[in-house]
């Protein structure tokens, strides 16, 4: 069996846990707490991480990780990306600086972006159309960076499916 | 952490908005003298935020407390997937000292307290200590 490590990163509420828990073969080990933020919508947030597996057939499982997304938790981010074959930042449009969201996160995987396969999701944008995909390519493009940006709805396993799907083959071209 | 460290005369609370804060500080005030010894104890939020500490933390107390929580909870989730039961403390032992985390209820609110501490001071009396401070004041 060949596994691969997929990480789920962004910003609180962007929907990580969702997106493993919709593709995850078995039910997600979750660590979440109370959210005490009022700041924040989710009733409850990540404080550690989720896990979830994926059968992809033809012999080979994805790892699927979720980092909490609060800054605070930084710490964690490095340690969950540690020796993953690809990250999927997930960026929730209907929030009030989605693109600086974007950045941030840009920013924070920074040196991490050459040696490893990304592919960026953007959540709601059925219910707030700008940004668009254009303008998040277009924050790429202004770093020198090219990876896909794609419209999903995370509580559907066929969306979350094809960015890992996105992942794999990229992360397989480089290796 | 060699060195046996008293407990500096300052405790600090944060997010001075929040209702369990000062239960927090009681908290923190209470091991400080409790624990000879200890060098620093922080009171955490099940979701990251400091809620008080007093000592002599060397590190930032808002990180520590995000590590605590994320620490509780990954201790909660291991012992719920092992079927062992819901955990009572999560203890790193390291060369120079070691941590304590214990989650405990704060006057209905879970919370986190971390007591860092020498070798000299002996872990049962820790844990003696916090389940005491918790039944005084945890209600």
């Amino acid at each position: 069996m060949k596994e691969f490590k997929i990480v789920f990163t962004g910003p609180p509420g962007a929907g990580k846990t969702t997106a493993i828990a919709a593709l995850s073969d078995l039910p997600p080990v979750r660590t979440e707490a109370r959210n005490t933020d009022a700041t924040l919508g989710p009733t409850h947030i990540t404080v550690a991480m989720d896990f979830g597996q994926v059968d992809l057939g033809r012999g080979q499982r994805a790892r699927l990780f979720g980092a909490p997304g609060q800054a605070r938790f930084e710490f964690m981010w490095r340690i969950v990306a540690a020796d993953a074959a690809g990250v999927v930042i997930l960026i929730d449009n209907t929030r009030a600086d989605p693109l600086g969201e974007f950045v941030a996160y840009l920013d924070a995987y920074r040196d991490l972006l050459p040696q490893m396969t990304f592919v960026a999701g953007i959540v709601r944008s059925d219910v707030c159309r700008q940004p668009t995909v254009a303008d998040y390519v277009e924050q790429l493009t202004a770093r020198g960076l090219a990876f896909p940006v794609l419209e999903v709805d995370v509580r559907r396993r066929d969306d979350v499916q094809v960015m890992v799907d996105m992942l794999l083959t990229k992360a397989q071209s480089r290796s | 952490m060699k060195e046996r460290l008293a407990p500096a005369p300052f405790f600090v609370a944060s997010r001075p908005d929040s209702a369990p804060a000062d239960h927090a500080l009681r908290i923190v005030q209470a091991l400080l003298v409790d624990l000879d010894g200890a060098a620093a104890i922080l009171v955490a939020s099940t979701d990251g935020f400091e809620l008080a500490h007093g000592g002599r933390l060397r590190s930032d107390p808002a990180r520590l407390a995000a590590m605590a929580s994320s620490l509780a909870a990954l201790g909660d989730t291991a012992s719920r997937e092992t079927g062992i039961g819901p955990p009572r403390c999560l203890v790193i032992e390291s060369n120079d000292g070691r941590l304590v985390v214990r989650g405990m209820q704060l006057r209905g609110k879970p919370v986190i307290v971390v007591v860092l501490t020498s070798h000299d001071l002996l872990i049962g009396r820790v844990w003696n200590s916090l389940a005491a401070a918790e039944a005084r004041l945890g209600e």
